[in-house]
């Protein structure tokens, strides 16, 4: 039974690490909380549906929601937070809000708003050490490591990457290093927009899509952002893992309709012993 | 100069009054169609409108209520409180709407009613949620439920349970008043039955998964699961009970067991499935006078629509309650809806016939579309139910129940 709800857990925790992974790319290195980041999902889970349901085939759902929300995140960026960017934050958080209700809005006229859903082969479980596993819930954590597997490479392989991480962890610094923010900037939201459009396709696929999808599930993003240490990447996902899990093992002590609340309960904890979240670096005082 | 601008203005003044003075003439009795075109409740929405157009042309075809035509402000709900408070408050402060009809959704419903009982007009609804039959929603007893409660549904679960001999079910609820109210009306029927209940499981909303909820039921190996649930929630809960393995049976009311379930999980998740809904007053003459209005209406039977007949019965009880109490002051319509509604009386399946029977002086009982249409001290209906089987993609009804 704890097996179980501990497989329960990983996948859910996989889904927000990946939407936490967004938000928290977004607030390193832009420096602002990107309340888009759950529309972003919502189109990466109707692109996967339209595309899944012309083809047939995930892979190519996959594809088109990494393209169709990492190009509505660069159109963000280039029309919306670009202009913004010497506001104070809490103007680009408002405007992060407008973008959010303006894709919302965008993809209820284009889809209605009764529920999508994703066809495909429902299995009997299989058993793996005692475990009854969905074979869908195997293929949605293959497909979940090897999204983040890229954006790690991303991050920690490649020039762009290296620049990114010196972008956030001073852009003075950078600037003056010969890195061109601008460039940066595009692969941010780029980065940003293809893991919320996985996690939105994974969402999607675990449960029914439908306009309100990916707001709904911001505020978990967020708190899974937070625990892990804002800006900080990997703890983004080993928070998301720790939030969902946390929530689906204690459902046999705290009930149903507490598990929500124990999810923020951990994030109190955590933060009260390490304010600076699981894997944060402490802020240099200027 | 003061003289002249005093003229000016009385002439003004005149002339904003002249067509109110104009439409004095031909005055209406508005209401409101504020009805789920659009949202969850967009397969009911629209019939629901015109079943309610329909209903009120037939009124004012037969000289109108009380000697006024009625005249209809359509809205739609969005099948969304915040987006129906909105509609409420343009039909009740710009249409000045005397009673709105054909609200579908508890929480739509559950919001609109503090605004018309604010303006002090009545609200008929389809919703089941048991908390509008009671302050504070229905302080004032304008609130009139042509839908069953969540609460008859549960007693009509637990009537279908002894029924097909399931004899340990456990239940689970959406975390709402609607879900709650169907698992705990099932509950005490089963209960009152001498029988044993099972697990019990409340969930919430916008989970990615039910996993866990659905092990804690599983593990006490029901025979029956009762659902109290909604269309996203089940689709989310069934395919994953399909995945786990398990046999299971499932009872479920209609607006969740719906074609858009069969065709979201396709035919081999939902055989077997319990779906339950209220049936309409077929058979009686009101039915049929309003199964020939819709298919002029939609070209579609008016089986196809549970709520539309609801709403026709609204425009009918409502227009009889104005034409027994000779008013069109809320208070005296309120108090006319159970005498023209329930028994005794001459049962009359229409307006017109209703309307001759009231001027002969003789006490009227309209007998419904939807069902015979007798009001309980809570403004509250009992219709019967339909219990329908899903095979092979195909929701047949089986039976009918009553409680």
């Amino acid at each position: 039974m704890l097996g179980q709800l501990f497989v329960a857990g990983v996948v859910h925790g996989l889904v927000i690490g990946l939407a936490a992974l967004a938000v928290t790319l977004v607030f390193g290195i832009a420096r602002f909380p990107n309340a888009a980041a759950g529309d972003t999902m919502t189109l990466g889970a109707y692109a996967g549906f339209a595309a899944h349901g012309a083809t047939g085939s995930l892979a190519v759902a996959g594809g088109a929601s990494v393209l169709a929300a990492a190009a509505a995140s660069l159109a963000g960026y280039l029309l919306v937070f670009r202009p913004l960017a010497r506001r104070p934050v809490a103007a680009l958080l408002v405007a992060a809000i407008g973008v959010a209700f303006l894709i919302r809005a965008g993809l209820g006229l284009a889809f209605g708003h009764q529920q999508r859903v994703y066809q495909v082969p429902l299995a009997w479980p299989i058993e793996v050490m005692g475990l009854r596993i969905s074979p869908m819930d195997l293929t949605l954590a293959g497909v979940a490591l090897a999204a983040l597997a890229v954006a790690f490479l991303v991050l920690y392989a490649t020039p762009i990457g290296r620049q990114m991480r010196a972008v956030a962890d001073d852009p003075d610094l950078a600037r003056v290093s010969g890195i061109r923010p601008f460039r940066v900037m595009v692969a941010l939201w780029l980065l940003a927009g293809a893991a919320a459009g996985i996690a939105g396709m994974m969402l999607g696929i675990k449960t029914v899509v439908s306009p309100e999808m990916g707001w709904e599930s911001l505020l978990p993003a967020f708190a899974a952002a937070i625990l892990g240490g804002i800006g900080s990447p990997v703890g983004a996902v080993a928070a998301g893992l720790v939030l969902g899990i946390a929530q689906e093992v204690s459902t046999p002590v705290v009930g149903f309709t507490y598990k929500i609340a124990l999810a923020f309960a951990v994030l109190l904890a955590v933060l009260l012993v390490r304010p600076r979240g699981l894997f944060g670096r402490v802020e240099a005082v200027r | 100069m003061i003289t002249q601008r005093r003229t000016l203005l009385a002439t003004g003044a005149a002339l904003l009054a002249t067509p109110r003075v104009v439409r004095a003439q031909a005055e209406t009795f508005r209401i409101g169609a504020l009805n789920p075109v659009t949202g969850a409740g967009s397969p009911y929405g629209s019939g629901m409108q015109r079943a309610i157009l329909a209903a009120v042309e037939a009124i004012n075809a037969a000289g109108g209520a009380n000697g006024r035509r009625i005249e209809v402000f359509s809205e739609d709900t969005q099948t969304s409180p915040q987006a129906a408070v909105l509609a409420a408050k343009k039909l009740i402060e710009v249409n000045r709407v005397r009673a709105i009809l054909g609200t579908w959704s508890s929480g739509v419903s559950l919001a609109v009613i503090p605004l018309t009982n604010d303006a002090d007009i009545l609200l008929m609804h389809t919703s089941g949620a048991p908390a509008l039959s009671t302050p504070p929603a229905n302080a004032k007893n304008l609130g009139y439920r042509f839908q069953a409660t969540n609460d008859r549904f549960g007693r009509a679960f637990a009537e279908i349970a002894v029924r097909e001999g399931f004899r340990r079910p456990a239940t689970m609820a959406f975390n709402n008043a609607s879900g709650i109210g169907n698992t705990e009306g099932f509950r005490r029927a089963w209960a009152a039955k001498g029988n044993r209940n099972g697990e019990h499981v409340v969930y919430e909303p916008n989970q990615p998964s039910y996993r866990a909820e659905l092990l804690r039921v599983m593990n006490t190996r029901p025979d029956v699961i009762v659902m109290g649930s909604f269309l996203p929630d089940t689709t989310i809960i069934l395919r994953e009970w399909f995945q786990m393995g398990v046999p299971m049976k499932w009872i479920i009311p209609g607006w969740a067991a719906n074609p858009q379930l069969v065709q979201a999980l396709g035919p081999a998740v939902t055989e077997g499935i319990i779906s339950v809904d209220s049936v309409s007053n077929e058979g009686s003459p009101a039915f049929a006078a309003y199964d020939a209005a819709y298919r002029r209406a939609t070209n579609r039977p008016g089986l196809d629509n549970v709520y539309a007949a609801m709403t026709w019965d609204m425009a009918h009880t409502l227009a009889l309650a104005i034409e027994q109490a000779k008013s069109f002051e809320t208070a005296a319509i309120n108090a006319a809806i159970r005498q023209v509604a329930n028994p005794p009386g001459e049962a009359v399946p229409g307006f017109a016939e209703g309307k001759a029977a009231i001027a002969a002086g003789r006490k009227v009982n309209y007998e419904g579309a939807s069902s015979v249409l007798d009001f309980d001290e809570f403004g509250d209906v009992t219709p019967d139910f339909g219990v329908f089987f899903i095979e092979r993609g195909q929701i047949n009804r089986r039976y009918v129940v009553k409680i």
